[in-house]
């Protein structure tokens, strides 16, 4: 007997966990308490609508800012350090180590600083985003072929022509898989922020609810998140893969030293 | 650049870094309230450490943060392996892998605490459960790494799945796997971290979050001065072991 | 001869390429490094030449030294009577072993590359490069992405993007050396037939033995580092070229000759 598609198995664990999701907590496999039922938990948020809605606007202006700094300076620091072999002899082993630290422990020298709003996030989740991508970001640059930059200089390119006309269009999938991460991340930094300490957002009502002890509120807010990374990391895919067709051709092959988490593949969620 | 010079130049930058940090303050050009001189956030570490609280709060993280690794490396690897070993199981399971990596999974801390109430079982429960996907990831990168060309040359001299086991995949997979306990220890961490900080009466995390909320920013300075150095002493030094495992490797 | 009235009357008309005693030093991890020792070459217009060489022994810094992209500390090399401090695309147009296409870049964006950089307007690459791709052979995947391409049609691309500003000179670095040995043959005919055509100066470097005598007019043989010319040998087979030759005593002979000497020289 053939073994089913993956796919179809995947969208099968899926509807097997939504169906569970309603039936256990039914049954009284598990209290309520600890898992409310689906549909409880889609009335609920139906019910508060605008409540959610509002929150997840705060949530998500947050998360554009964010992003904003981590991409922003993370691509160009990342280019910077990454390209001048001077820099990145000198500044990359000490980014690494510093990867190391939680930065989540600096978090509460942000909200002493600038306050329990949106700052103290967009500050926040910014910094939880520069590290990866600029790390990220200095590890492609290097995969450009420098046979390209010959090929051009024989054919008389000038040192702006070299940038402009090769080393940026080449650059490219490195840039567009550092947006992806940083978006990621800025996700991941402002809810882990706003679950701490805030006054608004999507995090912050999933712990308000909670201290509350109001168990469909609280799922309702871990939906909405699910579904706001879901959907990001889904479209910065799509889009990433898109961009960049030639991907794998004109590349350097990685060297042997494997290196599945920090570079490359899903973004690092430590939250 | 050779390598003392680069040393030189870094411990220059360390220098200007730490001097900053010290005259900023104290010449008024940041507020000495948010951000306390150097040498008055030393002290207060100092003091802090000697103190039986702050003794206590760092056994309690530290063994949260071993008994969190301890449960979740097993796990993580046994999936990891079987994902890697069971194509089937990876076509299915590797593609919701990505997803899973991009939801923030702190978002699942209530439910820990709803079930588990606040405490030791949950912070621990939250991290090994944070630490597991990272484990179980890197696990699979690991056995894949495995060339399967040396497989072949193994099983075509006749070794046995165990010998193949022992004398292809450990050796093969040594320096991935000092990397892969590094990175998942660094994950690890955070999530005693946040879980500590979210909702917690004990540990260092919490005492930190308390410090930032009352202001306390020697203090605040201190806890975080602390976490870093430990953070990164311990990265070191697992770095030092990977690069002693791997002069075989290019 | 015939040949050596061809290359007496090549001499007379001025050397296309002249390189005079060329010598480079560069700095190693232990010292200078001696890439090139007294390195002389007369190359008269239209003629295909191929230097053959162990590896290492210099002639890809050589060939650099003639497009320009590389300096050397003795010597004097001109291209059609002037020195080449720096590229000069109009003068001489330089194919790599990589073909180093533009993978963002479509086959006719990657062949008008050079022509973009002089800020030509896009009727007037498109009318130079047009004629180059039915040149190469590659009429209807102008607007193909490399990675659509195979290994021996990006080579041509490359030919056709090195041509497209009409350089009297042609260099090529090992250009088939990344093909098959099937590829590689069908691409030598090609190569061959376009040169005929356009009437180049070509100097290409190939390890092939084979290559080198089935292509070239004369094959300079150079020495492991730090490298010298160590032979230069006229090919007296007829043109056009044709496979069948290969299997002739003459073929047999010139490439065994190319042989001794790279055995003498180790």
């Amino acid at each position: 007997m053939r073994r089913p598609d993956p796919k179809i198995v995947r969208w099968g664990i899926l509807i097997a966990l939504l169906v569970a999701w309603e039936l256990v907590p039914m049954t009284g496999l598990l209290p309520e308490l600890f898992l409310p039922r689906l549909s409880k938990t889609l009335t609920v948020l139906w019910i508060d609508l605008d409540k959610y809605w509002a929150a997840l606007l705060v949530t998500l202006y947050e998360v554009v800012l964010a992003m904003v700094i981590a991409c922003g300076l993370g691509i160009v620091a990342g280019a910077t350090i990454g390209g001048i072999a001077v820099l990145r002899d000198l500044l990359l082993p000490v980014f690494s180590s510093l990867y190391a630290v939680p930065i989540v422990i600096l978090y509460p020298i942000f909200t002493a600083w600038f306050g329990i709003g949106s700052q103290s996030k967009v500050m926040f989740a910014g910094i939880y985003g520069f590290f990866p991508v600029m790390l990220s970001t200095a590890a492609g640059i290097r995969t450009i072929d420098p046979q390209f930059l010959l090929a051009a200089r024989s054919m008389g390119a000038t040192v702006t022509q070299q940038i402009t006309k090769v080393i940026i269009p080449a650059s490219l999938p490195t840039v567009f898989g550092g947006l992806r991460l940083g978006g990621a991340l800025a996700i991941i930094g402002v809810i882990v922020a706003e679950m701490l300490t805030a006054s608004a957002g999507i995090g912050y009502l999933v712990t308000l609810n909670r201290t509350i002890l109001d168990s469909p509120r609280v799922f309702a807010g871990i939906l909405c998140i699910l579904v706001l990374s879901v959907a990001y990391d889904i479209i910065a895919r799509r889009l990433e893969r898109r961009m960049v067709v030639w991907q794998s051709a004109g590349r350097r092959q990685q060297q042997a030293s494997p290196r599945p988490i920090a570079q490359g593949a899903p973004a690092p969620a430590a939250a | 650049m050779k390598r003392w010079q680069i040393i030189l130049v870094r411990m220059a930058i360390l220098a200007l870094v730490l001097g900053a940090w010290e005259l900023a303050p104290r010449m008024g050009f940041v507020n000495p309230m948010l951000l306390p001189p150097l040498s008055e956030v030393l002290a207060m570490l100092k003091t802090q450490i000697a103190r039986p609280v702050v003794q206590e709060a760092i056994m309690i993280t530290a063994l949260e943060v071993i008994v969190a690794f301890i449960i979740a490396v097993p796990i993580g690897a046994a999936a990891g392996v079987a994902i890697a070993e069971f194509p089937y199981a990876g076509a299915i399971f590797k593609p919701m892998l990505f997803y899973v990596f991009s939801i923030p999974k702190s978002i699942f801390l209530p439910m820990f605490i709803l079930i588990f109430g606040i405490g030791f079982q949950q912070k621990v429960a939250y991290a090994a459960f944070t630490t597991a996907f990272v484990v179980l990831m890197s696990a699979t990168a690991a056995v894949e790494s495995v060339k399967s060309d040396y497989i072949l040359v193994a099983r075509s001299f006749g070794a046995t799945p165990l010998q193949i086991l022992r004398r292809v995949y450990v050796p093969s997979m040594m320096p991935v796997l000092l990397e892969t306990l590094r990175i998942s220890m660094i994950f690890n961490f955070t999530g005693v971290m946040i879980a500590e900080m979210y909702a917690s009466r004990t540990g260092i995390g919490h005492l930190i979050s308390n410090w930032g909320e009352n202001f306390q920013m020697p203090q605040l300075f201190a806890g975080v001065i602390m976490l870093a150095v430990v953070a990164i002493a311990f990265n070191e030094t697992v770095r030092f072991l990977e690069a002693r495992c791997s002069t075989w490797r290019t | 001869m015939q040949y050596v009235a061809d290359m007496k009357a090549a001499q007379t008309a001025g050397a296309a390429i002249d390189i005079d005693r060329v010598s480079h030093v560069y700095a190693g991890p232990e010292g200078g490094v001696q890439a090139l020792s007294d390195v002389s070459m007369k190359v008269g217009a239209g003629r295909f030449i191929v230097i053959v060489g162990p590896s290492g022994c210099g002639k890809t810094s050589l060939l650099m030294m003639m497009a320009g992209l590389r300096d050397h500390t003795e010597g004097r090399i001109h291209v059609h009577g002037a020195p080449i401090p720096k590229p000069d695309p109009e003068r001489v147009g330089v194919i790599f072993q990589e073909a180093s296409l533009f993978p963002w870049l479509t086959t006719f964006d990657n062949i008008e590359f050079p022509l973009s950089l002089r800020g030509m307007s896009r009727e007037e690459r498109r009318r130079r490069s047009e004629p180059m791709l039915s040149l190469v052979g590659l009429t209807g995947f102008g607007e193909r992405y490399p990675h659509e391409l195979s290994g021996g049609m990006k080579q041509r691309v490359s030919i056709a993007r090195g041509l497209v500003q009409d350089p009297p000179v042609l260099l090529m670095d090992e250009p088939f050396a990344a093909l098959d040995e099937q590829t590689r043959m069908t691409m030598g005919h090609e190569l061959l037939r376009i040169w005929s055509t356009t009437n180049k100066t070509v100097v290409f470097i190939t390890h092939s033995l084979t290559e080198a005598v089935y292509l070239a007019d004369e094959v300079y043989v150079m020495s492991p580092r730090p490298g010298r010319m160590i032979d230069h040998i006229m090919v007296d087979l007829p043109r056009p070229r044709t496979y069948e030759m290969m299997a002739t005593d003459t073929f047999g002979r010139l490439r065994d000759r190319i042989w001794q000497q790279i055995r003498k020289s180790h």
